[in-house]
């Protein structure tokens, strides 16, 4: 009988604490700097060309078989501002079948392509979210510039020269 | 003569639109304070704070589909939500919202409401029958048996203050209490009076016949559309009523120490703030807890309310046959009401665990089983 009492104080003392909602559409939650959307390409802006050789590793283990590439000599490399021999032509994912399980960038050997923060794709069309190069590219440097994103092998390379400095 | 009928029609009119309303209010606050509750916000998108929320409700009902089942009697089925609708909106006549502002002050209003009242519990079992679905039957013989027996304790209730104010005179109720209002006087009648209202609204925790998870919304099961909005209409006007009638009868109407209770305006207030507060009340009990069994809401009315309810009757006539002074009557009601809160806890409370000894088979210590 008193713990009936009880129960009323126990919602009167949630009634008056903050409701946990998010407006949705009008107010976002944070995104964590380490969350994980959909896959994009990087663009390596020391020599102005994704980092992407086209070698199709990802492709080929693609669970969803959502992308493709297709690969081209590199007309930077001939002119000798580039080190890469092979550079990416055509890039294609289709983002509606992606099923965002990271296993293209774990086996991408050039850290050409990562987790972004896109995760708002919503679209009418059922192949609305085919995504070509140059608009994963787009949505690469958007995610490049919000998190100041580095190739692996240089942050690690990095770090140990300063630890051997220090 | 028209222009009696010509002012009837007005009060009438103006009645239902004020009580719409209320409805739509109430439809909104419920909302709110139930998503409060669960740290939700409840309706956001609809208007400034959700505040269109409950138009945008109606309309959706307006506009839909009204279904009618094959085997369902017709006229009975049709005219059931009327049956509902119309007493709870001719109680209305004789509840006073402020000093002077009555439709038509009865002498005889407290026995007119509970009359009225009564009647709607024809029209649940009407639409549950008529619905010729085992559901709404089942429902409408669940409120039949729920209402008609919480409707002892909420006569006795009212009749004890009728007893303390002398007179079944609504407006001169609240004059009565001008000093102590009732609800310090006859704390007793104010719980009794709340939860027999509760059941007779049959809200949480008493919506044993439209319970959604047994019965499947009780008597009604078949309607919607505009039909069931009917219903939907009758409950919350209903909820409201009692709401106003706590108000009136237990915590003074119109009156508050300190305000003129002659201005019309500020009484308006003062009634509506209490309302709403009774109202808010009603809401947080929904929001806290879970509905009772049938069996339970049956032992609760019969065994526990209705006793109650005499004792209550008798204390009062006790007290105003030999004249004692108030504060004793509100220190018996405070002590009825603290052994009935103590009784209740010991009857409810479990059987402690019986003590379980654990025998652990030994075979070398019992010879005739060894090796």
């Amino acid at each position: 009988m008193l713990g009936n009492l009880k129960g009323l104080l126990v919602t009167f003392a949630t009634m008056i604490r903050k409701p946990v909602t998010y407006q949705y559409p009008k107010e976002h939650k944070p995104i964590e700097d380490r969350y994980m959307g959909f896959p994009v390409l990087m663009w390596d802006e020391k020599v102005e060309e994704p980092y992407c050789t086209g070698c199709m590793v990802c492709v080929r283990y693609c669970p969803t078989q959502c992308m493709t590439a297709v690969m081209k000599d590199n007309p930077l490399h001939a002119d000798g501002t580039s080190s890469r021999r092979k550079i990416v032509d055509t890039f294609e994912i289709n983002l509606g079948r992606c099923i965002v399980c990271g296993i293209c960038v774990d086996v991408c050997n050039f850290d050409a392509i990562e987790m972004s923060h896109e995760h708002e794709l919503s679209k009418y069309a059922r192949n609305g979210n085919r995504s070509d190069l140059g608009k994963l590219l787009e949505m690469g440097w958007a995610y490049q510039q919000e998190t100041g994103w580095r190739p692996a092998k240089e942050a690690a390379a990095e770090e140990a020269k300063a630890e051997a400095e220090s | 003569m028209l222009l009696d009928v010509a002012l009837l029609v007005a009060l009438s009119l103006t009645l239902l639109t004020a009580l719409s309303v209320v409805v739509l209010s109430l439809v909104w606050v419920e909302r709110k304070f139930l998503g409060r509750i669960q740290m939700r916000m409840g309706p956001m998108r609809v208007g400034p704070f959700g505040l269109l929320q409950p138009v945008a409700d109606a309309i959706k009902l307006m506009s839909k589909e009204d279904l009618l089942s094959s085997w369902v009697d017709r006229v009975v089925y049709w005219v059931a939500p009327l049956v509902v609708f119309v007493p709870t909106l001719m109680i209305w006549v004789t509840i006073p919202v402020a000093k002077d502002l009555v439709i038509r002050n009865l002498d005889l209003g407290l026995f007119y409401i509970i009359a009225f009242s009564v009647l709607s519990i024809v029209g649940l079992v009407a639409a549950g029958w008529a619905s010729s679905n085992k559901y709404a039957v089942l429902g409408g013989f669940r409120a039949a048996a729920q209402l008609v027996s919480y409707e002892i304790p909420l006569i006795l209730a009212v009749l004890g203050v009728a007893m303390l104010a002398q007179s079944m005179n609504l407006v001169e109720v609240v004059n009565a209490q001008d000093v102590w209002v009732y609800a310090l006087i006859q704390p007793l009648g104010l719980v009794i009076f709340l939860i027999a209202g509760l059941a007779e609204l049959g809200r949480t925790p008493f919506d044993i016949h439209p319970a959604e998870s047994e019965v499947v919304g009780g008597p009604f099961v078949e309607y919607s559309g505009a039909h069931w909005s009917v219903f939907f209409l009758a409950e919350y006007i209903n909820t409201f009523a009692i709401a106003a009638l706590t108000a009136l009868l237990f915590l003074g109407g119109w009156l508050f120490p300190g305000l003129p209770g002659g201005n019309p305006i500020i009484s308006l207030g003062v009634f509506l703030a209490k309302t709403y507060l009774v109202v808010l009340v009603i809401f947080w009990i929904r929001g806290t807890y879970p509905r009772l069994r049938i069996d339970q809401l049956m032992s609760l009315g019969w065994k526990v309310l209705v006793p109650l309810a005499f004792v209550n009757i008798l204390m009062t006539g006790a007290y105003l046959f030999y004249g004692w002074p108030a504060w004793s009557l509100s220190l018996m009601s405070v002590a009825v009401l603290a052994a009935a809160v103590w009784g209740l806890s010991k009857a409810m409370r479990t059987a402690p665990r019986p003590e379980v000894t654990v025998r652990i088979y030994n075979p070398s210590s019992e010879a005739g089983h060894a090796g």
